[in-house]
């Protein structure tokens, strides 16, 4: 009677640790799918976050320079 | 008993689609987010809350946005009258 | 009485919270930016310092300072908590909602109302919980008056009441899609900001020598410092780790350019119109389908567990090492007079201070804290992609809605289809941004790497909507003609 539970709790474990290694394998795949942006794209697509994201922290940057004075008017 | 159904055929065919139609119509009918429904809100990459007018102390949002100057002015005051008055209440 | 609800916990309430109208039409573009630039200014103008805190040096130092880079927060200030708490609610009762813990109909416009108005009631009632467990645990100095807890409860919970209605107003339109994401991102890029650029002169020393936080200017500094040498102004610049230095500048920046790429890899399903013959077109079904919301999900279960610890062990064990509790969970060393660094098991769940520390101190942690980021991210996105109206089935529906279909696929077959791969793309796409996020946490960044992945990855989703929004109105717009951006985007 032992040996059906054993092996069924065996099945259990290759299936838990098959997971993470399907999953992998999927994930490569698709991967492999995918279509890959040329460097003149990424460059472009760089430029402009890059661009949109100092200039937004710039402006971010301004309103906390008026900390420092305030800071220094109230410590 | 002869009349029992083969099995396989038209009827078992209809029943699966039955069966397939009617499990399509209840996930349609309980919406598992308010975009499921059709009314906006979260979607895949995006992270959204407000959707609906709901009841409540209505604002405008101009009144909000100088509220909530207003309110950070009102602890750098604070800041201020506690200098001057060398306490910390 | 059909049983018990919890939406219906928020009615009573429903008189007291505040509400933002919604617009009565569309507002233009340029006021929409307009309004979701203010919006974050106040949010960050908000960082302003808390009034009745102890003038004393308290012993309790700041333990979860890996976690605030990710939710906008600055300790000591008005935002301590910065947008966690909206996350936090909006994340979890979404979710909750569902996988059907809540009982909400989301046809019903009655439901829906007071599913959002709990959702903001419950944020509030985090931001009133936090705001005590940090005054018990004696963060903001020990024996407090009534008179300073009460303003601290006032300060701290009106500026989450700001928080939320200044994500608001954003939500509803006024601004672009979603507030939350919105403030995270303008504030991620003002810390980068600062953190490169920024001229505050901090005092570093006992001598009262100052350093600046940018770490770009303090190398120029460093370069004509009297204090220092050469050469070692350089070095100092490189690897000081009290404030920003150009190593962690350098890899937040890499951080970034990896996730441009990575935003930009998709698979193109070729897709056919079925009204007309001869019209193909690509759809793309990109990597990062669910963006940046899993790693924030990752994150925002751990600051959960870091709360419910700093509660354990400062609350009630009072970080004494002797006590069971601290004996069980581990207790808090503070590091640098800044910062509390929790020890064994907890410090599982916290990233090194720096590489080589977290090498020789903490080795397991670097198995530990991945696999658990990695799992919630994996868990999460599967649950998210599903739920969220862009599930496969969703798409499908869409698709027959404009007469697309999938070339070489009957209509009826569209769903499956891209259920093999919309679930894929999903749970990939959130464990390689996992990686690394977490990857760049354990070169010790203190929050920074998964802040920006945060950061780049919602500027990227929101620059989506933003663009579609700009066509939408026909590219009529003042502001881009004066920036000089005829459509670019």
């Amino acid at each position: 009677m032992a040996k059906p539970v054993e092996k069924s709790e065996n099945n259990q474990i290759d299936k838990l640790a098959e997971a993470p290694l399907e999953f992998v394998k999927e994930g490569s795949q698709f991967l492999n799918k995918c279509k890959k942006p040329d460097t003149k794209e990424y460059v472009k697509i760089v430029r402009a976050v890059g661009i949109g994201f100092v200039s937004v922290g710039v402006i971010g940057y301004a309103i906390k320079l008026i900390h420092i004075p305030i800071r220094y008017l109230i410590v | 008993m002869s009349a029992a159904t083969p099995p396989g055929g038209q009827r078992t065919l209809q029943k699966r689609r039955q069966a397939q139609n009617a499990k399509e119509k209840q996930l349609k009918q309980t919406p598992a987010s308010t975009r499921q429904a059709g009314h906006g809100g979260s979607s895949n990459s995006i992270l959204k809350v407000y959707t609906d007018e709901a009841n409540g102390l209505r604002v405008d949002p101009l009144v909000v946005l100088f509220l909530a100057v207003g309110f950070i002015f009102s602890v750098v005051a604070l800041h201020v009258v506690a200098k001057v008055t060398g306490k910390i209440f | 009485m059909a049983g018990f609800r919890l939406i219906d916990v928020v009615k009573p309430f429903l008189p007291l919270l505040p509400e933002v109208e919604i617009p009565y039409e569309k507002v233009p573009f340029d006021d929409k930016i307009v309004y979701t630039i203010i919006a974050a200014l106040i949010y960050i103008f908000g960082q302003v310092p808390l009034a009745g805190v102890s003038k004393d040096e308290s012993t309790v130092k700041d333990p979860i300072y890996f976690l605030r880079g990710v939710f906008a927060a600055e300790p000591k200030t008005l935002m301590e908590f910065g947008i966690f708490p909206l996350i936090c609610s909006g994340l979890i009762m979404q979710l909750s909602a569902a996988l059907r813990l809540i009982k909400v109909n989301f046809k019903l416009q009655h439901d829906r109302e007071l599913f959002q108005s709990l959702t903001k009631m419950f944020a509030l009632l985090q931001y009133f919980v936090l705001t005590n467990i940090f005054i018990v645990s004696g963060y903001y100095g020990e024996n407090l008056t009534i008179v300073q807890i009460g303003l601290l409860n006032v300060q701290l919970v009106g500026a989450g009441l700001v928080a939320i209605l200044l994500s608001e107003i954003i939500d509803k339109g006024f601004g672009f899609a979603s507030g939350n994401m919105t403030i995270e991102t303008v504030v991620i890029a003002t810390n980068l900001v600062s953190d490169t650029l920024g001229i505050a002169q901090i005092k570093v020393d006992e001598e009262g020598n100052t350093e600046a936080r940018g770490s770009l200017i303090n190398l120029f500094q460093g370069l004509r410092s009297s204090n220092k040498t050469f050469l070692g102004g350089i070095i100092s610049s490189f690897n000081r780790d009290y404030l920003p230095n150009l190593n962690t500048t350098f890899v937040v920046l890499a951080i970034g350019a990896a996730i441009c790429y990575l935003q930009c890899l998709r698979v193109e399903l070729p897709i056919r119109s079925t009204k007309a013959r001869g019209l193909n077109n690509v759809y793309p079904i990109r990597l990062l389908h669910t963006g940046a919301l899993p790693v924030v999900f990752g994150y925002v279960l751990l600051t959960i567990i870091h709360l419910i610890a700093f509660v354990l062990i400062q609350c009630i064990a009072r970080n004494d090492p002797s006590s069971i509790i601290c004996k069980i969970f581990g207790h808090y060393e503070s590091v640098n007079n800044l910062l509390y660094a929790p020890t064994f098991p907890l410090s599982l769940l916290t990233p090194p201070r720096s590489f080589a520390n977290g090498l020789l101190s903490q080795p397991l942690t670097f198995v530990v804290f991945s696999a658990f980021m990695l799992f919630n991210a994996i868990w999460f996105a599967s649950k998210w992609q599903a739920i969220s109206g862009s599930s496969a089935r969703d798409l499908a529906v869409q698709f027959k809605e404009q007469g697309i279909t999938l070339v070489g696929h009957r209509e009826q077959s569209v769903a499956r289809e891209l259920g093999k791969v919309v679930p894929v793309a999903s749970t990939t796409g959130a464990a390689i941004l996992t990686v690394a996020s977490v990857g760049g946490e354990f070169l010790g960044l203190k929050g920074k790497a998964a802040a920006m992945v945060i950061g780049v990855t919602s500027a990227f989703s929101l620059l989506e909507i933003i663009s579609v929004d700009y066509q939408q109105s026909g590219g009529q717009s003042a502001l881009a003609q004066v920036l000089g951006a005829p459509g670019r985007f």
